[in-house]
């Protein structure tokens, strides 16, 4: 027995809080309770237990959801009105020393300490639905009643002659069941035994109930989960008190660390149950519970995840709890100390799910969001950037033919033997010629074998000539069939190296050669509009401004041309007179 | 009022929180601040929202601790009544009706009873008068009390609260008002006033922003427009007042404060840091950088231990007094304007716009909350004045939310708006939005509109937005993935334009292939697959405000709102117009999940709301004055839960809900008493003894307590038993005349025994303590065992079960004290008799 529990004290609680799963409430390694937002999937609260080390937290239960009080209601001239705001608030841990903590989130502190009751470890708590009650169970046998109201013991009583390892208040709140090894159903009104179910070998550590029904009808049904056993079993309270043996069993890979259930309300509704196991796996089953089961049920999904790395490595599921849907699913992941959530739609259709998951990237950008609540998309590298003039930055040209273009494609062979042709008479041309003529016909027949080979070395190597006539005369010796592929990894340059002004400058000169020499070749093509659409784009894109550009040049020409003219009329006007007519004369 | 049927109006939060210096209570544990008609108080260790004090009609304009009672406050509104809680567990106490207009309010401890506030001169005209008015709070113990006795105090005060502030021990106060600053002493009577230039020789505006008095000393510090600080002294002089200058802000500071000793002195303003001053030692400064944004309100907390400064961005930041932010409560981000429309992030089911600058943010709609903001940006926001800088202008989500598409948009003057479109695209296993295509210079002018087309098979992906410059454009994700390692990136698939006119608003319909826009007041109809115009539609005379396709069993239907007052309803198959009617809608949206549509429409400074089947021409439901003013902004939000409401009327909430913004940036929504009643009745309230235990000291003394305070009469008999014996006899002894005294050997042996505590009495002492122990015990021990939950009758010892019959009325102590009494040892006064 001690074993078993020392086995399930490794298991570090981890729970999701009630209704909308807000918060995710996990004590971690380190015996600090850590709460979790789970919608900003930040850490949203830290709390150190005064006795972390000593007295470890062993169980976290979420309190029933508060109701934000509005004060007194009243009928108001405006629209503002009472708006009851779930929240759930309190949380109760139990501790290896035997004491009780509730613990309020809202206020992020200690609400209040119940303690003196037990003299083992508390290894489960349970809220009552309605009433502010609390129920624990200790390794000291005995279960005890808390009044939160007073925060005393209301009642206390002994419950198994082993420890008693989890408990589960029914919905209604009259039923509680307790579980050592054997689990017993308590009445709460009288806290007398209701029924016994034997069956697990070793220390309970889960139990649920699976209907909301009354237990005279024959449909209560609940179930429980035993540590080292990797099944979970259904268990139906009979009316007639034969309920002996477990109805139904679901078969798990492991044995269950948390399991979160919808109950069914009616015969007609199914059990929804996700388990995460040791293992870190999450099986989802779903069955409608309805007498007894022969053969053990396997799930109808079972979820794994791995991280991105070449090997795989797994990452263990934490807790998981199911939306609304049968395909959502709120899950928890990663280790205790920085658990990820998410939330999953989840392809019920296939059997085995495995999730990817990087949790390194996602890990680091918790961390920093805690405070200043900004998140940081990731930008890298593969990101494309469009700039005017980059093709797919206007609506291409090429769309139009690209029916076209198909049977062209097809039809390659023609095209490739054209294109051997010409590449041999070119290369005779070049070899005949470069005998001719020294340089200009080296120019040219590299740049035939570069534009071939299409090799970058090659290429680069031609684009540098600055000389204006080596360029000229190059393109003027190119033949006709090389002019198109020169056309294209021109503009391809132009469109690399834009962030490189000057080299694009030295392609500018080979494009206006090529334009000046070969005008009557490319306006021959046929397909003309989708072989220079690209260069258009380019050229219209980077012509924009030209036009206001040169409104400017034209304006500031005019104004330093008005500053010179001034000065120099000023310095050159004489003003000495040409000629002075005197007029004493007339007197003489 | 607006009831229709079950529906109500109801606010969902996204108020102001800036609007009025927060105020920190006396523990440091909570923060209370004004925040549109009510006040909110906060936890400052987990930035929760505790109390939401209602009861305001109007904007509330200052919270204001008691000065007499640490656990009640004060809030003024400008309806006219000040109110006094009690935060902690928030409740009205009072109400005092003053019937005009407050716009602040002051107190100080020195002053008890009286209260000031700021109110206009005139009470029926909004004019720019203010003053300042005392008030004496009548004693009544009514709820409501209306506040006779005013007395005006200063004439002509601003009405920024910041501007005026108590000095030391609440002797004088002292209020700014332009370039005057004014002090009033209380015991004299007698208010001085100094007066600045307008305008040093720099050019420096001397326009006072802020006040804050020295709690210690008679200083008085100025926070100026020109980012000057002056601190004035000896101003009970007319003549001889003194003033020096510290300054470091640049731009003009918003608030100043002393720290409750006096020490330092915090300021604030534009530059976003918060700067310590230490006080006499002005050349040593403390400095906070990179708070977010401008700094508009600093709080201190009456011991000193926190800072809280709100920010322009809707914000409150608590900082240690070690100058370390420890928290943020953040609200609903305003800026000017919602530039972005309003949506609904399909992953978290958040609503997003834009928030800070250059960020969007997410924010959860259930719980009133901000998730995170998003750096779409990711340039540094440079805090000055008049600095145009990049802001999100447009954001766009794909129906399954695995692409996200944002718009940036920087308008220097007299140039060309710089623009960039960016397309982000979710990735599963980060679970963070990666960047996949930046487009520099999508348009050459503002964006318009933009939207994904909403494809069924959710492979083909495309975007289209519409610009000023007359183009509209599409992108396009290439189907297959064109090799390289670089994974599919968007490209420009169409340009469109239409006769050169701008493009208003795009629209896909529900199944995507149809693509509507509007040029003016046509609206052309796309074919995205071939891109064809395939019709044309038009309503004149004015231009298409809004576009909506129908969807499911409407989606043949394309609705249209023009700046005419006309709301059009085109049947497209038939391409001609179905319906129109004439209503000046406002805003037009349809519901993603129904084929309802809902129409905001402005009438004479109300709204009404119409929601609509395009198919039908009775509307679903009609909600007159829905708010006041206009509303421009709104969202239809999936539910989490459908709900199952039968009635006609509420029908159309069960699936969606519809959020909108009204004029000052509150976030309303619409719920039906059904959902109420739900929301009642699954949550009961919990109520839990607080004071069981606080502190670790608990754990060491909390034990012996208990036991303690039941044993505590029976000993505090115990000691308080011996003495009147000890004493008489001393007292005989000391008190009689010498000669008169017998000899010392008969006295010493009379005093020795009455010293000695007598054998019998001692014995029956421990016996009736053991007593007492054993039924505690055993009391303990049946509460042990007890099975049942009924509890037994007190089992109680058998003398005391007996004298409790004969005497019921007596107490347990009284009892106890007769029983000593009765057991006394008498004998030494025989003794004394005999002798």
């Amino acid at each position: 027995m001690a074993a078993d529990t020392g086995s399930s004290s490794l298991q570090l609680p981890c729970v999701f809080s009630p209704k909308s799963r807000q918060y995710l409430a996990l004590c971690a390694q380190d015996g600090r309770l850590r709460i979790w937002n789970t919608d900003s999937k930040t850490l949203h609260q830290e709390y150190v237990p005064s006795a972390h080390l000593s007295a470890t937290c062993i169980c976290i239960a979420w309190g029933p959801c508060r109701t934000v009080k509005d004060g007194p209601q009243r009928k108001k001239r405006k629209s503002e009105a009472g708006q009851a705001a779930e929240k759930a608030d309190l949380l109760a841990m139990g501790t290896a020393a035997g004491s009780v903590l509730i613990y309020s989130t809202a206020k992020g502190a200690l609400h209040c300490t119940l303690d003196g009751g037990h003299s083992g470890g508390v290894n489960c708590v349970q809220w009552h639905p309605e009433d502010s009650l609390l129920y624990s169970a200790s390794d000291d046998t005995n279960i005890i009643e808390w009044d939160l109201q007073t925060g005393k013991a209301r009642s206390k009583w002994k419950a198994d002659r082993a420890a008693v390892t989890s408990l589960c208040v029914s919905p209604d709140g009259k039923l509680l069941l307790s579980a050592g090894l054997i689990i017993k159903m308590w009445d709460l009104d009288t806290k007398e035994v209701y029924r016994k179910f034997t069956g697990h070998s070793t220390a309970v550590t889960t139990l649920r109930f699976a209907t909301t029904r009354p237990p005279d009808s024959n449909g209560l049904y609940f179930l429980s989960g035993a540590a080292h056993d990797r099944l979970l079993s259904v268990w139906q309270v009979r009316e007639d008190g034969k309920d002996k043996n477990s109805v139904v069993s679901f078969t798990l890979t492991d044995e269950p660390l948390h399991v979160d259930l919808v109950a069914s309300n009616s015969k007609e509704e199914a059990v929804r149950l996700a388990v995460v196991c040791k293992d870190g796996q999450l099986h989802l089953f779903e069955h409608f519970l309805n007498g007894p089961c022969k053969k053990p049920l396997s799930p109808s999904c079972t979820v794994q995840m791995s991280d991105t790395k070449d090997s795989p490595v797994p990452i263990p599921l934490l807790a998981a709890a199911l939306g609304a849907g049968m395909q959502t699913v709120l899950l928890s992941y990663g280790n205790h100390l920085q658990p990820v959530m998410e939330k999953v739609e989840i392809n019920t259709a296939e059997r085995h799910v495995c999730l990817t998951r990087d949790v390194q990237t996602s890990l680091s950008l918790s961390i920093e969001t805690a405070v200043s609540k900004v998140k940081t998309p990731v930008v890298n590298a593969k990101g494309r950037v469009l700039v005017p003039g980059l093709p797919g930055h206007q609506e291409s040209i090429t769309k139009d033919i690209n029916n076209e273009q198909n049977p062209l494609d097809n039809m390659s062979i023609a095209e490739r033997l054209r294109e051997i042709d010409l590449s041999t008479v070119s290369t005779d041309k070049g070899a005949l010629k470069g005998t001719a003529s020294l340089q200009t016909d080296n120019f040219a027949v590299l740049l035939v074998q570069g534009l071939e080979s299409s090799d970058t070395n090659i290429l680069n190597k031609v684009f540098q000539t600055r000389k204006e006539i080596v360029i000229k005369k190059t393109v003027a010796r190119l033949p006709i069939p090389a002019v198109l592929p020169l056309v294209e990894e021109v503009s391809l340059f132009v469109n690399h190296c834009f962030c490189i002004p000057l080299k694009a400058v030295l392609m500018v000169r080979w494009l206006k050669a090529v334009l000046m020499h070969h005008t009557s070749y490319l306006a021959s093509l046929p397909d003309l509009v989708t072989q220079l659409g690209v260069l258009y784009h380019m050229i219209e894109s980077r012509v924009k401004m030209f036009h206001k550009l040169t409104k400017l040049h034209g304006k500031l020409y005019l104004l330093m041309t008005q500053v010179g003219v001034p000065t120099n009329t000023v310095t050159d006007v004489d003003h000495t007179a040409k000629l002075v007519y005197e007029e004493e004369a007339l007197f003489l | 009022m607006v009831e229709h049927g079950d529906i109500r109006v109801v606010h969902r939060g996204g108020s102001k929180i800036n609007s009025r210096e927060p105020v920190v209570t006396n523990d440091s544990r909570f923060l209370l601040c004004a925040s549109g008609e009510r006040v909110k108080v906060f936890s400052t260790s987990t930035e929760e929202c505790v109390h939401d004090l209602r009861g305001h009609t109007d904007l509330v304009t200052g919270v204001l601790l008691r000065p007499t009672n640490h656990l009640q406050v004060y809030s003024c509104s400008v309806d006219g009544t000040v109110r006094l809680w009690d935060f902690t567990d928030g409740i009205l106490i009072k109400t005092y009706d003053i019937g005009y207009p407050v716009y602040a309010i002051y107190a100080s401890a020195n002053h008890e009873g009286v209260f000031f506030i700021v109110t206009p001169t005139q009470s029926d005209n909004r004019s720019e008068l203010f003053q300042l008015v005392a008030v004496h709070l009548p004693q009544s113990g009514d709820q409501l009390v209306e506040a006779q006795e005013l007395s005006a105090v200063l004439s002509n005060v601003s009405s920024n609260p910041a501007a005026t502030g108590f000095g030391r021990g609440g002797e004088y106060i002292a209020s700014a008002k332009g370039l005057h600053l004014e002090v009033y002493f209380f015991k004299k009577q007698k208010s001085y006033r100094f007066s600045l230039k307008e305008d040093n020789k720099k050019g420096g505006k001397n326009t006072l922003m802020c006040i804050a008095c020295h709690p210690k000393d008679d200083c008085i510090a100025t926070g100026h427009e020109d980012g000057k600080i002056r601190l004035w002294r000896n101003f009970n002089h007319k003549k001889e007042y003194t003033y020096t200058t510290l300054h470091w802000h640049h731009n003009a500071v918003s608030s100043l404060r002393f720290t409750p000793e006096g020490t330092n002195l915090l300021s604030g303003g534009l530059e976003s840091v918060l700067v310590q001053w230490r006080y006499n030692q002005e050349s040593e400064r403390d400095f906070l950088p990179r708070l977010g944004s401008a700094i508009t309100h600093i709080a201190v907390s009456p011991d000193g231990t926190l800072f809280c400064t709100s920010h322009s961005d809707n914000k409150i930041t608590i900082i240690q007094s070690c100058v370390k932010v420890s928290a943020v409560i953040q609200g609903l981000v305003n800026g000017e304007s919602v530039r972005t429309d309003l949506m609904v992030d399909p992953r978290s089911k958040s609503l997003v716009l834009n928030g800070k600058p250059g960020h969007l943010q997410f924010y959860s709609l259930q719980r009133d909350k901000l998730l995170y903001n998003l750096d779409i940006v990711q340039q540094e926001y440079i805090h000055e004045l008049g600095l145009q800088q990049f802001e999100v202008v447009k954001v766009a989500f794909d129906a399954p939310g695995n692409w996200m598409a944002t718009v940036e948009e920087r308008k220097p003057k007299a140039a060309e708006p710089e623009i960039n479109l960016k397309l982000w695209a979710f990735d599963e296993q980060t679970q963070s939005f990666v960047l996949n295509t930046t487009v520099s210079a999508p348009h050459e002018a503002q964006i318009t509109s933009m939207c994904f087309s909403q494809a069924a098979d959710g492979q083909t992906s495309m975007l289209v937005s519409a610009s000023e410059d007359g183009h509209f454009k599409a992108w396009q994700l290439p189907r297959s993935a064109c090799t390289e390692d670089e994974g599919p990136s968007w490209s420009c698939d169409f340009v469109g334009d239409y006769r050169g006119l701008a493009p208003q608003c795009c629209c896909f319909s529900a199944d995507g292939s149809l693509l509507a826009v509007s040029f003016q007041e046509v609206v052309t109809v796309w074919s995205p697959a071939s891109w064809e115009l395939l019709t044309t539609l038009s309503q004149p005379p004015k231009a298409i405000r809004d576009l909506c396709f129908g969807r499911l069993g409407c989606s043949k239907y394309l609705m249209g709102t023009t700046a005419s007052n006309l709301l059009c309803c085109w049947n497209l198959l038939t391409c001609s117009l179905e319906w129109s009617t004439s209503m000046d809608v406002s805003l037009l949206l349809s519901d993603p999940l129904t084929e309802n549509m809902a129409a905001f429409c402005c009438q004479a400074e109300s709204t009404d709301l119409f929601v609509f089947k395009p198919s039908e021409p009775r509307p679903v439901a009609s909600l007159k004055a829905v708010c006041s003013g206009k509303v421009t902004r709104a969202v239809f939000a999936p539910r989490e839960e459908m709900l199952e409401s039968c009635e006609e009327s509420s029908q159309w909430l069960n699936r969606s809900q519809l959020y909108f913004l009204t004029q000052h940036m509150d976030l309303m929504t619409f719920t039906t008493k059904a959902e109420e009643d739900r929301l009642a009745a699954s949550s009961k309230q919990l109520f839990i003894d607080d004071s069981v235990a606080m502190t670790p000291f608990y754990l060491l003394l909390g034990k012996h307590r208990k036991q303690e305070n039941q044993d505590s009469l029976t000993r505090l008999s115990a000691e308080l038993m011996p003495l009147p014996r000890g004493s008489l006899a001393i007292k005989e002894l000391l008190q009689s005349p010498a000669h008169v005294l017998p000899s010392t050997s008969v006295l010493c042996s009379m005093f020795v025994e009455s010293l000695l505590v007598s054998v019998a009495d001692g014995s029956e002492e421990s016996k009736h303590a053991e007593e007492e122990m054993e039924s505690e015990k055993e009391e303990e021990d049946s509460e042990g065992e007890m099975e049942s939950r009924t509890p037994r009758p007190e089992p109680a010892s058998p003398g005391l079960q007996s004298a409790e019959s004969a005497a019921p009325a007596l107490t347990k102590a009284q009892l106890k004290e007769l029983r000593r009494v009765k057991k006394l040892d008498h004998g030494w006064l025989a003794d004394l008799l005999l002798s």
